[in-house]
């Protein structure tokens, strides 16, 4: 059993260490952020909420759009679980390498994969910052202490526990974008169904996808007659009270809309189920792939387990 | 807060998976076939209320709605929400994939139990409505942060701190969000009492017969 390690850094170590993180975060953030939503979708993208022509699925542009949807949704979660079970920050490392690689064969759009990326930063930039003050001190630790403020101590484990779970969070999110549109979403959800999840959850899913365009829309509409009116957000009860009835109405007209929606849908023959989108087949390729990713999966959980 | 993929143990996110795919059967068998595409709209509708920011101070704080899905939909309340965090996760990557379940079960559970409160409580006067809505709010937040507290604590004590520090952080949503329910649920009993009636409770014959 080995004693707790002190490293003593001067204290104008400290703005440095936080100043400089903060700034680069403040800077870096916003300019993703705004790069990442301003750009529309170019014209090549495919918008994968809408169902194949028959004779155009299995064509794609890469590996993995030829992979069978079914093979991937199992391999893909399967693979999940298994990076998200690793414990040391090497392994998580190495699944992150493995996600960029399979990015790069994928062919994805690489800005949606940006805006996954700085959609986990909150959660994670939590961890980083709160893991490495409040991780209790075991034998064996390394403890990083400024000057003579020793209320302030970093504890290296929490910093490198806080990365791994980081590595690990970036190595799955940086996955969904190969997984979800090297197909168009109906087939996905088709797979699944094919894989047992009841068609109903998929066909909600759809709808729900369907409708989240039309309600931002509606919200942004109905935000843009309350600033004509003279409405700015304030922290105060009348706020409260004005998006209080912007939800309110936001929920009415939404459903006023499925009534009608629902009597289209049923006018035109909807009985509960959707015609499928696609004939699924396995070829032997399908499940070769599968193979190999499992084979990667089970790499890292055994290079995980052997570093202790 | 969502949580994102690599915090919780394997053994508590396939756990998480399990306890909320049975209750989203559950939830699924008390909808009519037809309503459907009802809860879809609700799932939607709360997808992008969700994405409404309230001012705070200097900083926003983004609403969870648990109480007032529960308020809407009843025991459907846990199928929407559930679905809601799928596409969550799908589209933008709010949540991680291995942490669906537990996620759910955070949001869902809160959820079915103040639309049992609301509905329970709700009374018939405008002023009961809102009061019992805007605690139904409240309420839910607090189960939800707890929710959260509790799971990020199943990661062992390394996890302690950044347990306590969600907790902390989700008080002045507790506030915001009791405000916001009342406020919501007391819109809709003056403007659209219909959709105060627990829509799944009963089979749905009535609705559109």
């Amino acid at each position: 059993m080995t004693d707790v390690a002190y490293i003593s850094v001067p204290l104008w170590y400290l703005p440095l260490l936080v100043l400089i993180p903060a700034a680069t975060a403040a800077g870096v953030l916003p300019w993703l952020k705004r790069r990442a939503r301003t750009r529309t979708v170019p014209e090549n993208d495919p918008d994968w909420s809408i169902p194949p022509v028959a004779e155009g699925f299995g064509q794609g542009i890469s590996v993995i759009h030829r992979w069978d949807v079914r093979c991937k949704i199992v391999t893909l979660l399967a693979y999940s679980f298994a990076v998200a079970s690793l414990r040391h920050l090497s392994a998580a490392a190495a699944a992150l390498g493995l996600s960029l690689v399979v990015l790069l064969i994928s062919k994805v759009w690489f800005r949606k994969v940006m805006l996954r990326v700085v959609a986990l930063t909150g959660f994670l930039g939590m961890l980083l910052v709160v893991m490495p003050l409040t991780v209790p001190v075991h034998p064996g630790d390394t403890l990083v202490v400024f000057g003579s403020m020793d209320w302030l101590v970093v504890n290296l484990r929490g910093v490198v526990l806080a990365a791994t779970i980081a590595a690990k969070a970036m190595a799955i999110a940086l996955l969904m974008e190969p997984l979800l549109s090297t197909a168009p979403l109906p087939v996905t959800l088709y797979g699944l169904s094919r894989l047992g999840v009841p068609d109903m959850a998929g066909q909600m899913v759809l709808l729900s996808y369907r409708y989240l365009h039309v309600f931002t829309h509606e919200a942004r509409r109905m935000t843009a007659g309350m600033q004509a009116r003279g409405f700015a957000k304030k922290t105060d009860m009348d706020t409260l009270r004005a998006l209080a009835n912007f939800l309110g109405m936001l929920f009415v007209r939404s459903f006023e809309r499925t009534e009608r929606v629902f009597d289209a849908m049923q006018a035109r023959g909807y009985n509960g189920r959707f015609p499928s989108p696609c004939d699924l087949r396995i070829q032997w390729q399908d499940i070769l792939k599968t193979g190999i990713w499992v084979a990667a999966g089970a790499a890292l959980v055994f290079f995980d387990y052997l570093k202790g | 807060m969502h949580i994102s993929d690599g915090v919780l143990p394997v053994a508590v996110t396939i756990g998480g998976y399990a306890v909320s795919a049975g209750l989203a059967a559950w939830s699924a068998r008390r909808i009519h076939n037809r309503d459907l595409p009802k809860v879809a709209v609700v799932t939607s509708a709360f997808f992008v209320a969700s994405l409404v920011h309230i001012p705070f101070g200097p900083t926003s704080a983004h609403l969870l709605l648990p109480g007032l899905a529960g308020a809407l939909l009843g025991p459907a309340a846990f199928l929407a929400i559930g679905l809601a965090l799928l596409l969550q996760s799908l589209l933008f990557q709010f949540g991680g994939l291995t942490a669906l379940g537990a996620n759910a079960l955070m949001m869902g559970i809160p959820a079915m139990i103040c639309g049992w409160f609301f509905q329970t409580f709700k009374g018939s006067t405008l002023k009961r409505q809102t009061i019992v809505g805007a605690v139904a709010g409240a309420m839910g937040t607090v189960m939800a942060a707890v929710g959260l507290a509790l799971m990020l604590m199943t990661g062992g004590e390394d996890f302690f701190g950044v347990a306590k520090i969600a907790l902390a952080a989700h008080v002045p949503v507790i506030v915001i969000e009791g405000v916001m329910s009342g406020f919501t649920i007391g819109f809709l009993a003056r403007v659209q009492p219909a959709l105060l009636e627990p829509l799944f409770h009963k089979t749905a014959a009535s609705a559109h017969d």
